[in-house]
């Protein structure tokens, strides 16, 4: 190496990283589409497919959860019974077949999509709460809590982008179900705080496999045009 | 009367009970629903198991109602799912609704109704295996062969509106084996396979299952014959490369074997190993160091007997007995203005071996002026082992016992090179100082003289440092201050062995015996051009007797078990005691006394301090 050289070399290299770097701050982390529906499709697909990698996993995460629970403290005992009407989300006017869910529109989808995910962070925030203050927290329930608080989060933080990629004149709604199952979980009689937590991840389990499906029709729909 | 309507009733019922028992027939026993499944989630079917037979032709019918409904329904198809089952159809089958059913069975003799089964359509998907499974073998040209399979998905599902997805395996194996080897396939509705026996004939089967639910059943298998000719193009290769790897793998083995050493210092050479002129490694294994050392040429290593050349430490003489004698000059001598000149106000003890010659020169001029009063300061005993040894100017300095000795007549210790006349060598206390001061019988005058020049010396040596009363007074202090503490009386290694300020001499270590007596040599080399010569350089002498080492660098001394009268020190000390130093003095004789009393030792009226023992209560 040139000694004479490297000075110059040294500052080069440093001009173009701090010019690169100047640059960058104006980049947004996700390209934006303008216009142009062939652009935005490529985009888009990516964020459908990330989508539902993430939806697939919660509800896998969701549906072990469940089990693990059942499978430890509620088994054969009936707490099914229980659960008839039981979930928070019950409200919104979700479909319940194939039909239902090919005569909403896109728009409405994806809002009722966004509802159920903004109505879980609560729940899930006090589930993760609640399991590690138990004594002698279960930490595969435990650990599977978190990880499905955190990946729910990303979900939803894709799905406002998908959301204001496809319907960008969309209006932030708010309204979401409101969770009230917090002093249930908090009871001291055993049996009935069972019910609570029992109630809550069978919810959890239906809801995720709800978006999950719900998602996997709307990538084909919206990215494959109904021909997956 | 009652009794007998009662024990009638009773015998009718029996009567009644009998006959149906011969004729076996009962109400059914209570049926069970085990199980529903939905292949498409857009239908399902329940399966039921009915209880025991009561003998008579029994009805089945399945209730349901949904979650948030109350209405109660009946099963819609009876049929399509066989026997016993309830098949629900498009319009009766929600997701993400529990279903609560149940089955009553019912013949003539009663009834029975099962459990309520709690059903969710979402949890119990299982499609259908898949379709029209196709394999076949692909020989392309210009790759290799394959085995090529491929299969359709069941029918009724709806893959197209996403609303359904599936994920497929496959397996194979050739017909005789016993495992199969499985591979999942995703999505895909084809498969490539390319390692195969050729020859065999091999069995596939695939198999499906939702993106949440369970496995398919595996479809029939289909048989495949693998022609004999199905060989991999890269075997040949690879038996080729093999062999010629092999190949020189053997040349290498049996070319190292046969030239073996010469190759490798070939290729790696022998480092050369350090060579040092005249070392012989034999002399260092047999053990002889002498015989070894001298052929490297390396002298007298290690030192025996002299010691000259390794130890060059200068010891630093207190001056402030150079004002007490100083003081008493001046009693005798109205010379009072030798007195200042006397005291080094230099407290610090790096003056370095520099210093040394020019002190010495000058203070032997100094005691010129007072021959006859001067005591020798240093006591000189005959060494117990006769060699050569050096003068030890600073012997105040160095013996505890020497304190109040100085500060009651502390101008008497001052550096005075003389102690080379005197055949005594080892000094270390008091006793030995007034010893010196008496000095040996035979040249008493001319000890005297020569303290004297000393004495001048080392006063015209402080001069030069120093001047100023007010220097004189702060080296007394700081001695005094420096006398209470611990160690300066021993001969420490260091500059600074009595912490005092006034070193007004430095000797040099000439040697140390090996006894432990050091011979001190009077740095006073440099000044060839002095008239005076205080001392002979060749002439050295032992005054102390090491006993041994503490802390590394601390002399412990001890006396000469010849130590002489010192009655003269008792009179010098009354004598002395100088306006100045005398609070103080007086202060550090008590110290002294408030020793242990095993360190005292009486001789002759005069308290004399074991060094060694002194040394020892101060830490």
């Amino acid at each position: 190496m040139n000694i004479k050289g490297s000075p110059w070399k040294a500052g080069s290299l440093l001009l173009l990283l701090v010019s690169n770097l100047l640059l960058c701050q104006n980049v947004a982390p996700l390209p934006v589409c303008p216009g142009g529906a062939a652009r935005c499709q490529v985009t888009l697909r990516d964020l459908f497919d990330r989508a539902v990698v993430l939806s697939h996993y919660i509800h896998n995460l969701s549906s072990e959860m469940f089990s693990e629970f059942d499978k430890r403290y509620t088994h054969g005992r009936g707490f099914i019974t229980r659960t008839i009407n039981s979930c928070h989300t019950s409200s919104l006017p979700t479909p319940e077949d194939k039909e239902q869910a090919q005569q909403i529109n896109q728009k409405d989808f994806l809002s009722l999509i966004v509802s159920i995910l903004r109505s879980w962070n609560e729940p899930l925030y006090h589930l993760v709460t609640e399991v590690r203050g138990m004594q002698e927290a279960p930490e595969a329930i435990l650990s599977k809590a978190v990880e499905i608080e955190e990946q729910t989060k990303r979900l939803l933080e894709g799905m406002e982008l998908i959301v204001s990629q496809v319907h960008p004149e969309t209006k932030e709604n708010e309204i979401y179900p409101v969770w009230s199952g917090l002093p249930s979980l908090q009871m001291a009689d055993e049996e009935s705080r069972l019910s609570a937590y029992y109630n809550l991840l069978h919810c959890l389990r239906r809801d995720s496999h709800k978006i999950d499906n719900y998602l996997k029709l709307l990538k084909c729909r919206i990215i494959h045009n109904n021909n997956c | 009367m009652k009794e007998n309507v009662v024990s009638a009733t009773v015998f009718t019922l029996l009567l009644f009970l009998n006959t149906c028992l011969l004729n076996g027939q009962l109400p059914p026993g209570k049926p069970e629903i085990f199980k529903c499944r939905s292949p498409n989630k857009e239908t399902f079917t329940c399966w039921w198991r009915p209880g025991t037979d009561g003998g008579l032709p029994t009805n089945y019918s399945l209730t349901y109602h949904r979650e948030g409904e109350t209405l109660m329904h009946e099963c819609p198809d009876y049929i399509t799912g066989g026997p016993n089952s309830c098949h629900f159809g498009k319009q009766y089958t929600s997701m993400w609704r529990t279903y609560i059913m149940m089955v009553n069975a019912t013949n003539q003799m009663g009834s029975s109704f099962s459990d309520e089964l709690y059903v969710d359509v979402t949890y119990i998907v299982q499609p259908d295996p898949p379709l029209e499974l196709t394999v076949e073998v692909k020989q392309p040209e210009d790759r290799k062969p394959y085995l090529w399979m491929k299969w359709s998905p069941p029918t009724l599902i709806d893959l197209k509106t996403g609303w359904f997805t599936l994920l497929y395996e496959i397996r194979l194996k050739p017909e005789k084996a016993a495992e199969w080897e499985t591979h999942f396939a995703g999505q895909q509705t084809e498969f490539k396979i390319l390692s195969l026996h050729p020859g065999q004939k091999y069995l596939v089967q695939v198999r499906c299952k939702p993106d949440h639910g369970y496995w398919s059943a595996w479809s029939p298998a289909t048989f495949i014959q693998i022609p004999s000719d199905f060989i991999m193009n890269d075997t040949t290769v690879w038996i080729s490369v093999a062999v010629l790897s092999a190949v020189i793998c053997l040349i290498i083995v049996w070319a190292v074997a046969l030239k073996g050493y010469s190759m490798v210092t070939c290729i790696f050479p022998p480092v050369p190993g350090p060579k040092i002129k005249g070392f012989d490694a034999h002399l260092l294994e047999k053990g002889k160091s002498e015989e070894l050392l001298s052929a490297l040429g390396c002298q007298d290593f290690p030192p025996t007997s002299d010691y000259e050349d390794l130890l060059v430490e200068y010891l630093e003489v207190d001056d402030s007995e150079d004002q007490h004698l100083m003081s008493v000059h001046s009693k005798e001598h109205p010379s009072q203005g030798m007195k200042p000149t006397y005291l080094d106000p230099d407290t610090d003890s790096g003056r370095g071996s520099c210093d040394s010659p020019s002190l010495l020169s000058e203070k032997c001029e100094e005691p010129q002026a007072n021959p006859s009063t001067f005591y020798d300061p240093e006591v000189i005993e005959k060494p117990e082992n006769p060699e050569t040894t050096h003068t030890w100017d600073p012997q105040c300095i160095s013996m505890e016992g020497k304190i109040p000795y100085f500060h009651a007549g502390g101008s008497k210790c001052s550096t005075w090179p003389l102690i080379q006349h005197n055949p005594r060598s080892s000094y270390h206390n008091i006793t030995d100082v007034c010893e010196l001061a008496v000095g040996p019988a035979d040249a008493p005058a001319t000890l005297l003289d020569e303290a004297g020049k000393d004495a001048l010396k080392s006063s015209q040596t402080i001069k030069s440092r120093e001047e100023g009363k007010a220097a004189q007074q702060r080296e007394v202090e700081s001695f005094h201050s420096k006398t209470d503490q611990d160690t300066p009386w021993l001969l420490p290694q260091e500059k600074t062995p009595f912490g005092s300020a006034k070193p007004l001499d430095y000797v040099e270590i000439h040697k140390v015996n090996k006894d432990g007596a050091l011979s001190l040599l009077p740095k006073q080399r440099e000044n060839s051009g002095q008239p005076e010569k205080p001392r002979a350089p060749e002439n050295s002498k032992e005054y102390a007797k090491v006993s041994g080492v503490m802390d590394n660098n601390i002399l412990v001394l001890v006396p000469d078990p010849h130590a002489k009268n010192v009655a003269c020190f008792e009179e010098s000390a009354k004598e002395v005691p100088p306006s100045l130093e005398q609070n103080q003095a007086e202060k550090d004789l008590a110290n002294f006394t408030a020793t242990p009393s095993k360190c005292r030792i009486q001789l002759g009226g005069l308290d004399y301090l074991d060094p060694a023992c002194f040394t020892h209560s101060f830490h």
